[in-house]
C-alpha cells in the first residue's frame, strides 16, 4: 500500500511544483532523470563551476511545440546586457547537447540573440549566461520537437551544398544612438552526420560550421562555436553597439576545412 | 479511363506536395509488401499489417494493463565521423518506460544470426507464450517496427500489435524514460545497419 501512496504524493507534488497541465504528465522520477542529465552535461562543459538559476539575466523564448524539429527558432534575451560576457546554449537530449557558445565583444549589443536549432527529442533546453565577473546563470525551457538531427534536407547533397559559404546580412531600420539589429544568413547545409541519403542509404558526412567570427572595424562583435545542432542554412540575429564604426566582417569556417569571409556595410541611421 | 488518368494525376501532385510536407500519418496508400520490406527504411508505411493489429496511442493505453512486451527497434544515434573529442557526445535514447530496446531488429536485409537472436530474445521475453501481447514500435515513417512485427507474425506469434506512431506518439501523451539497449542484443551487436 505504501509505495502507491508515495508515488501518488510524488506525482501530486511534482505537478504542483511544476505548475500545471503542461508538465502534469511528468512523473517525479522523470524530472529527476532530466535534472541528472543536465548535471552531467553541465559538468562536462563547465567542470565544477557553480551555475545559479536566473529569471533576469537570460530568458529563453522557444516554441513549446515546434513546427519543424530541424528548424526551431530560439530567441535569447539578456535585459542586463552590460553584465553579459557570453552565452552557452544547450539542448539537453540532443546526442551532441552543446549547441552553441557565443562570446560577445565590445562591438556587440548583447541584449538579444536569435538562432535556429535542431531538436532531436522532447527536451529541456538551457541557456547559461556567463557574466563579466565570471558567474554562470541558467535559464531553462521544455521544447516539444523530435527527429531534428536526422531529418533529411529534402534535396540532394550536391544541391544542398550549392553556393556554400554565401552570406547575406539584413539590418533593421535604426535610430541614431540606438543599437542596430542585424541578421546574418549563411548558406551552408550544416550536415549533422546523422542524416541518411534515402537513395544510397549512406550517411551524409557531417559538415557543419564550427566557428564564426564577426568583427566591426578592429572590434569583435561576437564569436560563435557551434556544431551539428545548428540548423542548415544558419540564421543568426544579433545587436550592434551604436558606438561601433566601420564595416562588418564575417569569417566562417567548417569542420571540413571550408573557410569563407564576407564584408557588409552598416547603413547609417536615418534621422 | 478519363477519371483514372485524372486520379493518377491528382495522386502524383499530392505525392509531390506531401513528400515536401512529410506528414506523420501517410495519406498515400502504401500497399503491404509480400514479406519483409527491404526498401528504404524511412518513408510512408502501410496502414495495415496482416496477422497483426495496428494500434494508435489510445489503443496502446488500453493495452498497457495487460502488460504487453514493448519492443523498441529504433536505431541508436549515430556519432558523426570525426566528431571532435572536446565536445560532449552524450546520446540518450528516450522510449516508452519498460520497453526492451533492440536497435535495428527490424532492419532488412538482416544478418541471419541477428534474426535468430531476435527470435530467441522474444521467446525468452515472452516465456515461450506465442499468445502474449507484443507491441513493436520505433518512429513514425519507420519501416523497422513494421518489419519487426511482420517477423513475429511469420514466426507464429498471434497477439502482435504494431504501433506506427512510435516514440513520438507515446511522448505526446506520456513521459518517456531513458533506456539502454537490451544487454543480450547489444553484446552480440554486429556491424551498423540502417534504420
Amino acid at each position: 500500500m505504501k509505495p502507491v501512496h508515495t508515488l501518488a504524493l510524488g506525482l501530486a507534488l511534482s505537478a504542483a511544483l511544476l505548475g500545471g497541465p503542461a508538465r502534469a504528465a511528468g512523473a517525479s522520477d522523470t524530472d529527476a532523470e532530466r535534472a541528472a542529465r543536465w548535471q552531467e552535461i553541465a559538468k562536462s562543459i563547465f567542470g565544477d563551476r557553480k551555475i545559479e538559476p536566473t529569471d533576469t539575466l537570460v530568458k529563453i523564448d522557444a516554441p513549446a511545440r515546434a513546427l519543424d524539429a530541424a528548424l526551431v527558432p530560439i530567441t535569447l534575451t539578456m535585459p542586463e546586457k552590460d553584465k553579459i560576457k557570453a552565452i552557452h546554449f544547450v539542448i539537453d537530449d540532443n546526442p551532441s547537447p552543446y549547441a552553441a557558445h557565443i562570446s560577445f565583444g565590445p562591438a556587440a549589443d548583447p541584449a538579444e540573440l536569435k538562432l535556429r536549432v535542431r531538436v532531436n527529442n522532447y527536451t529541456n533546453v538551457h541557456a547559461v549566461a556567463e557574466t563579466r565577473d565570471g558567474g554562470l546563470y541558467e535559464a531553462t525551457q521544455f521544447v516539444k520537437a523530435s527527429g531534428g538531427c536526422s531529418a533529411p534536407m529534402g534535396m540532394s547533397d550536391e544541391e544542398a551544398m550549392k553556393g556554400m559559404g554565401d552570406m547575406r546580412m539584413k539590418f533593421a531600420e535604426g535610430q541614431p544612438g540606438k543599437p542596430v539589429e542585424a541578421t546574418l544568413m549563411i548558406r551552408h547545409p550544416n550536415f549533422s552526420g546523422m542524416q541518411m541519403n534515402q537513395v544510397t542509404r549512406d550517411y551524409t558526412p557531417a559538415r557543419y560550421i564550427n566557428k564564426l567570427t564577426v568583427t566591426r572595424g578592429d572590434q569583435t562583435v561576437f564569436t560563435l562555436d557551434g556544431d551539428i545542432s545548428i540548423s542548415s542554412n544558419p540564421v543568426i540575429g544579433f545587436g550592434l553597439n551604436p558606438e561601433g564604426k566601420g564595416p562588418i566582417k564575417v569569417a566562417a569556417s567548417d569542420n571540413q576545412g571550408g573557410r569563407w569571409e564576407h564584408s557588409f556595410t552598416v547603413p547609417s541611421p536615418s534621422n | 479511363m478519363r477519371s483514372l488518368t485524372r486520379t493518377g494525376a491528382v495522386a502524383a501532385i499530392a505525392l509531390v506536395v506531401l513528400s515536401a510536407a512529410m506528414p506523420a500519418d501517410s495519406p498515400v496508400n502504401v500497399p503491404e509488401p509480400d514479406g519483409i520490406w527491404t526498401g528504404p527504411q524511412r518513408g510512408y508505411t502501410p496502414e495495415t499489417l496482416k496477422g497483426a493489429s495496428v494500434i494508435d496511442a489510445g489503443r496502446l493505453d488500453a493495452l498497457m494493463p495487460a502488460g504487453p512486451l514493448l519492443l523498441d527497434v529504433a536505431m541508436e544515434d549515430r556519432k558523426p565521423a570525426g566528431f571532435p573529442d572536446d565536445r560532449p557526445w552524450l546520446p540518450a535514447h528516450r522510449s516508452i518506460p519498460g520497453a526492451v530496446w533492440m536497435p535495428l531488429a527490424g532492419a532488412a536485409p538482416i544478418d541471419p544470426e541477428r534474426e535468430a537472436l531476435f527470435y530467441a530474445r522474444v521467446e525468452a521475453l515472452t516465456g515461450g507464450d506465442k499468445a502474449k501481447p507484443i507491441v513493436t514500435f520505433c518512429h513514425p515513417e519507420c519501416w523497422g517496427s513494421w518489419n519487426a512485427g511482420k517477423r513475429l507474425v511469420l514466426k507464429g506469434y498471434t497477439n502482435v500489435h504494431w504501433f506506427p506512431q512510435g516514440i513520438e506518439g507515446w511522448q505526446d501523451r506520456h513521459e518517456t524514460a531513458v533506456i539502454r539497449p537490451d544487454p543480450a542484443w547489444e553484446a552480440k551487436s554486429g556491424g551498423r545497419a540502417e534504420r
